[in-house]
């Protein structure tokens, strides 16, 4: 709402400058976006200068949505008289609120709808449409409203000053001369004041002539009963709309005014009467033309003052403090409310314009505001409960941070949504979960995957000149079938171990990756072994999927060059991702607890052997195959060397692995670990055709 | 006349010998010394004991003595250079320990996390409860139940984003035994602030309460220098009975000059559907100490959380007796905390993940 400082000096007797005024008003609850110095616009003040005030009205508060508005909580908040509305700039003598004896109404008004049209003030005048004064006109521009002619300056003048929307329409121009607020009819078009041609349906509210709508009702209206130059008779309305139905009409047409915003925040029902009243005034006044008739006032639905109790007691419960009884009358009364002493507090009336007035709190709100929240004094709540342990996941997630930020992983955050392509490569599209309103197509689906925008974030630095990146990031998961997940996802690019000038860097591998993932869920506390997989969004014979007791929880692996290419990575160095569902591994550690195992008390041996094997043969089915020839007391199976190459023969491998045994009772004898490997090599020679070397 | 007495020969010979040793700095200096001096065939010392026949016969035998002291000095003087020598060479397998150290990668936690880990602390400390909740919400948590029926105005201030279909939320509450670890409805849209726990805790949970939710919260709002439809909140409620604004204050004051060392706080009234009455919180800018600036716009302070006394509607709509129980909850974006507290201009610097900005923050 801007509003003008010398017009509201008129309205109240504030002394102090815009920026004092701005301060004092930001505390008591209308911030200032803006202040605008101008030209001062009063013909009394000399050359002094004048200033616009951009308050932020808040959506609670219509009624503050005016001059009159603004200047009675600036006159509480100075504990000044006002606002005063008798001697303002304008002002002549006042049309009487009562139909005029004897006059014929010039105009028939029909509400078939009263809930949502519960009054309708209406008026005739003849009228010579031209320019309006000056004076009427700066006001207007300096609230940021262009003059258009007297008759229309008219109407948004009074709006300005009392809040209230009004409309002119052309009496020639509507049929029967009728005012009939109806429901659109299906199909019914209007051509709007803006131009455009609106189609209207029938939860739509109109005001119609004898045949046609002529006014999309409390939104805008209609370009064919628009006054214009040849205008020489009126209707003036001034009527109050249903809230709802104004901003569902608003919201549907897409069409946003100064009164629909007004409207559907709730105007006031008895400002109808008053602002027609200063309509015709102002019209008399500056001479566009005169009232002919009767004011007719439709008024079906008339609105009840609410009346309320507002106990002592409670604005003490509330505020933590006093506020002396003298403050709330002063500062309720000053606002309007009717305050009657009750034996606990006080019976208030809540004048109508405050729509936003509808419990005892809401009282108590006011007096706090006016009041000052500076006065109320500082405490702290009593802890009367014992401290609750904080949610689990939130310290977990805490821990695998510091864990990856220590294995070199710096933290990335990117949204939950990206674009259907980056999505549809990591998850079936009927999987997908679209986004029904997408700021943009980068936006549009929930990610299935938090790797894509990891991705992305590594393209980003690659960019910038950063070839060794590992990223990593824990946070939601969309999809159909799961719902939301948590997932823990990492990427890495470049450097596996950095360059030095005591040896050269290493590119990172598989295995690099594979045991950030071995790393991670350690520190859940989960086993997990990998397989190889087909994610097609991962390089083939680089990729796994990442197992815990027979069930897939995640995936590692080389990215798909093709896929990294179409996150503008053409070029770049192999990147390795891994991607983890959070909420499984964390649900496989719940329960278990940590227990000491004794530390052994007999010396272990170890064997080395190396064998020849297919290549094609898993490490893991020859560990199996160890595993399960050898007695419990091979507590160890290491890989260490893998060859390929000269003195091995073509399509075979040599796999050389360190046994380790240990009885947790005895010292070994010599003889026994023979034992073991000698049915550990049998084993490998039946199942595997492996040859020792 | 200069002295040629076969004595200031010595002299002159063992002056040279003492300027020439302390330029010698390796081996080879020395070896090139021990030759010059003491060769038995081209020495000069060897040299000087052949002009003995040239002196006079009574001073022969003290000539003699004198050159053999000079010879004995000079080896003597030889032998411990090459020891001094030795002694300060390295010794084997020593290392240039003025070279680079093999770096051990270390990566950061994002900017935002760790803001949200103090803020967490802080709270703990104070005895709240720290929990997580669903990313994706339904239309009665996120916005009816804390009294924004449908239509409600004040649903322009929050632009939501909306699920073309609707899916399962995430879980929340596992770890409380009196909440059932999986409240779902189906979700139909992206929570526009971590809100939406207060009313699934208060539902499952009598009073008094004392809890912070932290999360990530989205709007329909573009990227610009302060905006981004993803950020992170922090939303704290306090129900019990005789909780009042002067806590809201007395919180906040403690909180703030935790989190921002010595600031004053101050309290504006504003409005939110759910809070009643409702107050921006306000701290003295630092950057100018309250005189003004721009980063304050002039007035010396900078908003930094939105709060307010929670509204008897909420407290209906989840079971609560507005009478008997009364309670402040408030809300604290991580960007702005982070935006003033480091000094950063650009909230998107939050969300390109660039490690120049990353690495600007030590582990």
């Amino acid at each position: 709402m801007k509003v003008l400082l010398s017009w509201l000096r008129e309205l109240v007797d504030v002394k102090e400058s815009a920026q004092q005024v701005a301060q004092k008003m930001s505390l008591r609850g209308f911030a200032v976006e803006g202040i605008e110095a101008i030209e001062d616009l009063s013909a009394e003040a000399s050359a002094t200068a004048d200033a616009v005030l951009d308050f932020e009205v808040t959506a609670n508060r219509p009624d503050c949505m005016s001059m009159v508005g603004m200047a009675r909580e600036v006159a509480v908040a100075y504990g000044l008289p006002g606002p005063r509305l008798d001697h303002v700039r304008g002002a002549g003598p006042t049309a009487s609120e009562a139909p005029r004896a004897g006059d014929p109404p010039a105009i028939q008004i029909i509400i078939d709808d009263p809930q949502l049209c519960p009054r309708y003030v209406g008026a005739v005048a003849d009228v010579q449409v031209g320019p309006s004064p000056s004076w009427m006109q700066a006001r207007l521009q300096a609230a940021g409203i262009r003059p258009i002619s007297n008759i229309v300056d008219v109407t948004n003048y009074v709006l300005l000053e009392l809040g209230h929307p009004m409309h002119a329409f052309d009496l020639a121009r509507l049929a029967k001369a009728q005012i009939r607020v109806r429901p659109a009819r299906a199909g019914e078009t209007i051509k709007t004041l803006d131009g455009q041609t609106r189609t209207l349906s029938p939860d739509m509210l109109v005001i119609a002539d004898g045949e046609r709508p002529v006014a999309v009702a409390g939104v805008m209206g209609g370009a064919e009963s628009e006054v214009s130059g040849t205008t020489r008779t009126i209707v003036l309305e001034s009527a109050y709309f249903n809230p709802l139905s104004v901003r569902r009409t608003s919201k549907k047409l897409g069409l946003k005014t100064e009164a629909s915003m007004r409207f559907e925040r709730g105007a006031d029902p008895a400002a109808a009467a008053t602002a027609m009243a200063r309509a015709i005034a102002l019209i008399e006044e500056i001479g566009a033309g005169k009232a002919r008739g009767a004011v007719i006032d439709e008024y079906p639905g008339k609105t009840a003052h609410r009346i309320m109790g507002l106990r002592r007691e409670k604005i003490r419960g509330l505020l933590g403090g006093d506020v002396p009884e003298p403050d709330v009358t002063r500062i309720l009364g000053g606002l309007g409310f009717e305050l009657k002493p009750t034996s606990s507090g006080w019976d208030v009336t809540v004048p109508t314009r405050r729509v936003d007035v509808t419990r005892e709190v809401d009282l108590i709100e006011e007096v706090a505001r006016h009041y000052g929240y500076d006065r109320l004094p500082v405490t702290f709540p009593e802890l009367d409960v014992p401290p609750q342990a904080p949610d689990p996941r939130i310290m977990r997630a805490r821990h695998l941070r510091t864990i990856l930020a220590a294995a070199g992983f710096s933290e990335a955050l990117t949204f939950g949504f990206i674009s259907e392509p980056a999505a549809a490569a990591f998850a079936d599209a009927a999987d997908l979960v679209p986004i029904a309103n997408p700021l943009s197509e980068n936006f549009a689906v929930l990610r299935p995957s938090v790797l894509p925008g990891l991705v992305d974030a590594i393209a980003h630095n690659r960019r910038r000149e950063q070839r060794d990146i590992r990223l990593f990031e824990i946070g939601a998961r969309f999809s159909r079938a799961d719902g939301e997940r948590r997932a823990i996802a990492c990427a890495w690019t470049g450097a596996a171990a950095a360059e030095h000038w005591g040896g050269t860097a290493r590119p990172v591998d598989f295995f690099d990756m594979k045991a950030v993932v071995d790393r991670v869920c350690d520190a859940i506390g989960v086993g997990i072994h990998t397989r190889p997989s087909d994610d097609a969004w991962l390089a083939p014979g680089r990729r796994a999927a990442v197992m815990l007791d027979g069930t897939r929880v995640g995936a590692v692996g080389q990215l798909a060059p093709a896929l990294a290419d179409s996150h503008g990575l053409v070029g770049s160095d192999p990147v390795y991702v891994a991607e983890l569902d959070l909420d499984a591994l964390e649900a496989a550690a719940a329960g278990r607890s940590l227990r000491v195992e004794p530390l052994p008390r007999y010396p272990s041996v170890t064997r080395d052997i190396s064998i020849l094997v297919d290549d094609t043969l898993a490490a893991a089915d020859i560990r199996a195959t160890i595993t399960e020839a050898a007695p419990v007391f091979l507590v160890r199976v290491a890989e260490f060397d893998r060859y390929q190459g000269k003195g091995v023969p073509d399509g075979k491998v040599s796999l050389s692995l360190r046994l380790t045994f240990r009885s947790s009772d005895r010292t070994l004898t010599d003889a026994e670990v023979q034992g073991a490997m000698d049915a550990i090599m049998t084993a490998l020679k039946n199942r595997h055709a492996a040859i020792q070397r | 006349m200069p002295d040629t007495s076969p004595q200031s020969a010595i002299e002159t010979l063992r002056a040279d010998f003492r300027a020439r040793l302390s330029a010698a700095s390796t081996d080879r200096d020395l070896k090139i010394l021990d030759d010059e001096f003491l060769s038995r065939k081209s020495g000069s010392v060897t040299a000087l004991l052949k002009q003995i026949t040239a002196v006079p016969a009574d001073q022969r035998r003290e000539f003699g003595a004198l050159v053999n002291t000079l010879k004995t000095d000079i080896e003597t003087a030889l032998t411990e250079a090459r020891a001094a020598l030795t002694a300060s060479r390295p010794p084997a397998g020593a290392v240039d320990v003025t070279l680079p150290g093999r770096e051990i990668t270390i990566g950061r936690i994002h900017p935002l996390m760790r803001v949200r880990q103090q803020v967490e602390d802080i709270f703990m400390r104070m005895g709240y409860e720290i929990l997580e909740g669903p990313e994706v919400e339904d239309d009665y948590h996120n916005f009816e139940a804390l009294n924004m029926p449908p239509d409600h105005p004040a649903r322009d201030m929050q632009d939501t984003l909306y699920l073309a279909a609707p899916i399962v939320g995430g879980t929340w509450g596992a770890h409380r035994r009196a909440i059932p670890d999986a409240q779902v409805r189906a979700a139909t849209l992206l929570r526009t602030h971590t809100s939406a726990m207060q009313i699934r805790y208060m539902k499952t949970t009598p009073p008094p309460v004392r809890i912070l939710v932290p999360g990530r919260v989205y709007r329909r709002d573009n990227l610009d220098l302060s905006h981004t439809p993803m950020f992170q909140q922090c939303e704290g409620l306090v129900v019990g009975e005789g909780i009042t604004l002067a806590d809201l204050k007395g919180t906040f004051e403690a909180m703030l000059q935790q989190l921002f060392g010595d600031v004053k706080v101050r309290l504006r009234p504003s409005f939110f559907p759910y809070t009643e009455p409702s107050a921006e919180v306000d701290i003295s800018c630092q950057s100018c100490g309250g005189t003004g600036c721009g980063t304050c716009k002039h007035t010396g302070w900078l908003e930094i959380l939105g709060s307010g006394m929670v509204h008897p509607a909420v407290f209906e709509a989840v079971g609560y007796d507005p009478e008997k129980v009364t309670g402040f909850a408030f809300g604290i974006g991580m960007e702005r905390v982070a935006m003033l507290k480091y000094g950063v201009d650009d909230i998107r610097l939050f969300y390109e993940n660039d490690l120049r900005f990353l690495e600007q923050f030590p582990l």
